[in-house]
């Protein structure tokens, strides 16, 4: 009981903190409504050159919410861990949060936890409410959305932990910005949100389907959409474990990593 | 006299400045060879997967507004291209929000030199080199596939709509920047406007009405590929507006330097 009145506390001092900058969430939010007019302008020209309503089993609408959700996704789940654990690390500031009575993966997740509901209910619901509005109610409303959470939580975890997989890194390379950009442009590649996955060719499809990414941006997207058979139930559980598998796996492989890299900090003294 | 020489400054002092600051830079980031390699490696990576975007795009639709292949290739060549030195000389635009805030930013009000020269002369940014390179091979493919013919002319265009196709890009992040003179911590400006980058790839007949006049008048990324490529891709009718980015991009890059140096004398009222 103590231990999650601890977590809360974490929880609202970073919903009290990002609160703050008010006016950084409605600029965002803009930029996304005119980024959202980007993408619909583009591929409502794509699909005006492609002769057919559907491409590989996604229509016009399907594509425009999973981009967009996608960039909604992108928002809610960013993290500065990268950033933050070089700048500690830089500073010496790391030697505090390693000194404290809790785990320094276990409290980076909970002092996040309330930037991630700031953000989730002031930019990623009311794009949500645009992208319903825009595609005339095209997103399918019911059990999904309750399935969409549920896999969004997870899509976080992973998120999370292969931020904190690929952190420690810095400790090696001293180069943050690069070791950052690599992740990133995987991530961003290999899960769908740059173009959905459903348009990979399909050799490379095949072998992206066993990677981590999948699990942060097309599976909540795919589940939403209720493509794939995600409305089955059998669809839906293979998806959500596919997830869960994954996040366990970068957990252990996470801690056996920084285990390992931070008697490297250590050696340097911090 | 002294006085009067020391006023009357042109472009060699400057040059000679410039190249001592970026001689410093380099030496102190040579000393980090991981980063080195790993930031370029990011950068190309970067740019591949926009590549491969491209790829897979073209492997479900035929073209995209009557641009097919090798037309939207050209136009991504020539974006990176473009994007190059926005990346390279003015990349510590990224840091004025952090000193502006802290209060250093005030050594750079000091110095007897013009002070947007001298913050942005401070860092050279090496990892554009790497997209530098992808652009070039990009925009050469692109340029033999289409079958333009390569004469003096036609390069000597080439290197000047280049130059002010990257004019555009450096306003915008110029105007961002300098936001946060009077925003405290208006990161989320720059990250916004360099999102919206992305779409500097594709051909702006794509948008219609309010959103083309957005993107060519006021956020003017329309002007970082599209309309300088139109002069090589349909030489026959090119529109007024391309033959006039060289002025509109001069322009533009002298707007966002007076709002910058606007920023930086409420700077000095405040004395914050």
């Amino acid at each position: 009981m103590k231990d999650i009145r601890k977590l809360t506390a974490l929880t609202k001092a970073g919903i009290t903190e990002s609160l703050q900058f008010r006016l950084g969430t409605v600029v965002t939010l803009f930029g996304n409504l005119i980024y959202l007019a980007l993408v619909y302008f583009l591929w409502k020209s794509i699909y005006a050159s492609a002769g057919s309503d559907t491409v590989n089993g996604m229509t016009f609408y399907d594509t425009m919410i999973y981009l967009i959700l996608a960039t909604a996704i992108f928002n809610f789940l960013e993290m500065f861990i990268l950033w933050d654990m070089s700048r500690a690390i830089q500073s010496g500031e790391i030697i505090m949060h390693l000194l404290k009575p809790m785990r320094y993966r276990w409290y980076t997740f909970w002092s996040y936890s309330g930037s991630h509901v700031v953000s989730f209910f002031l930019t990623f619901i009311p794009t949500f409410l645009v992208v319903m509005i825009v595609t005339k109610g095209a997103v399918p409303v019911g059990w999904n959305l309750l399935a969409f959470i549920c896999s969004l939580i997870l899509a976080l975890i992973v998120n999370f932990n292969l931020e904190m997989l690929v952190a420690p890194i810095c400790l090696y390379t001293e180069s943050t910005w690069g070791v950052n950009i690599v992740k990133e442009t995987i991530v961003l590649l290999l899960s769908g949100a740059s173009i959905p996955l459903a348009f990979f060719p399909e050799g490379i499809r095949r072998i992206v389907q066993y990677m981590p990414f999948r699990a942060i941006y097309d599976i909540p997207l795919t589940v939403l959409l209720k493509k794939n058979g995600s409305d089955t139930a059998g669809g839906l559980s293979s998806m959500i474990l596919f997830q869960l598998a994954w996040a366990a796996v970068l957990i252990i492989a996470g801690n056996l990593f920084w285990n390992h890299a931070v008697r490297r900090i250590t050696v340097n003294g911090g | 006299m002294e006085t009067a020489s020391c006023r009357k400054r042109g472009f060699l002092f400057y040059a000679g400045i410039y190249r001592k600051i970026l001689v410093q830079d380099l030496k102190s980031k040579m000393s980090y060879r991981a980063d080195f390699i790993l930031s370029n490696l990011g950068m190309i990576m970067t740019n591949l997967s926009g590549f491969v975007t491209f790829m897979i795009l073209f492997h479900n639709f035929p073209s995209i507004n009557g641009w097919d292949y090798y037309h939207m290739l050209f136009l991504y060549g020539f974006s990176l291209i473009a994007l190059t030195p926005v990346q390279c000389f003015f990349d510590n635009n990224w840091n004025l929000r952090f000193m502006v805030r802290s209060g250093d930013f005030i050594k750079y009000c000091f110095r007897p030199i013009n002070v947007f020269f001298y913050f942005i002369s401070e860092v050279f940014d090496i990892k554009g080199i790497g997209q530098f390179i992808f652009g070039m091979g990009t925009f050469v493919y692109a340029w033999r596939h289409i079958g333009i013919p390569v004469t003096f002319v036609t390069i000597a265009k080439a290197v000047l709509f280049l130059i002010t196709a990257s004019l555009f890009m450096i306003a915008i992040m110029n105007a961002s920047a300098a936001t946060c003179f009077w925003i405290i911590n208006s990161g989320y400006v720059m990250v916004i406007m360099f999102r919206f980058k992305d779409f500097a790839k594709y051909p702006a007949s794509i948008f219609n009405g309010i959103f083309r006049f957005i993107f060519t008048f006021i956020i003017p990324i329309a002007f970082v590929a599209y309309y300088p490529s139109l002069v090589f891709i349909t030489p026959d009718s090119v529109p007024l507006l391309s033959w006039l980015s060289p002025l509109i991009g001069a322009f533009f890059f002298y707007l966002s330097y007076k709002f910058w140096m606007l920023g930086v004398r409420r700077y000095d009222f405040t004395g914050s």
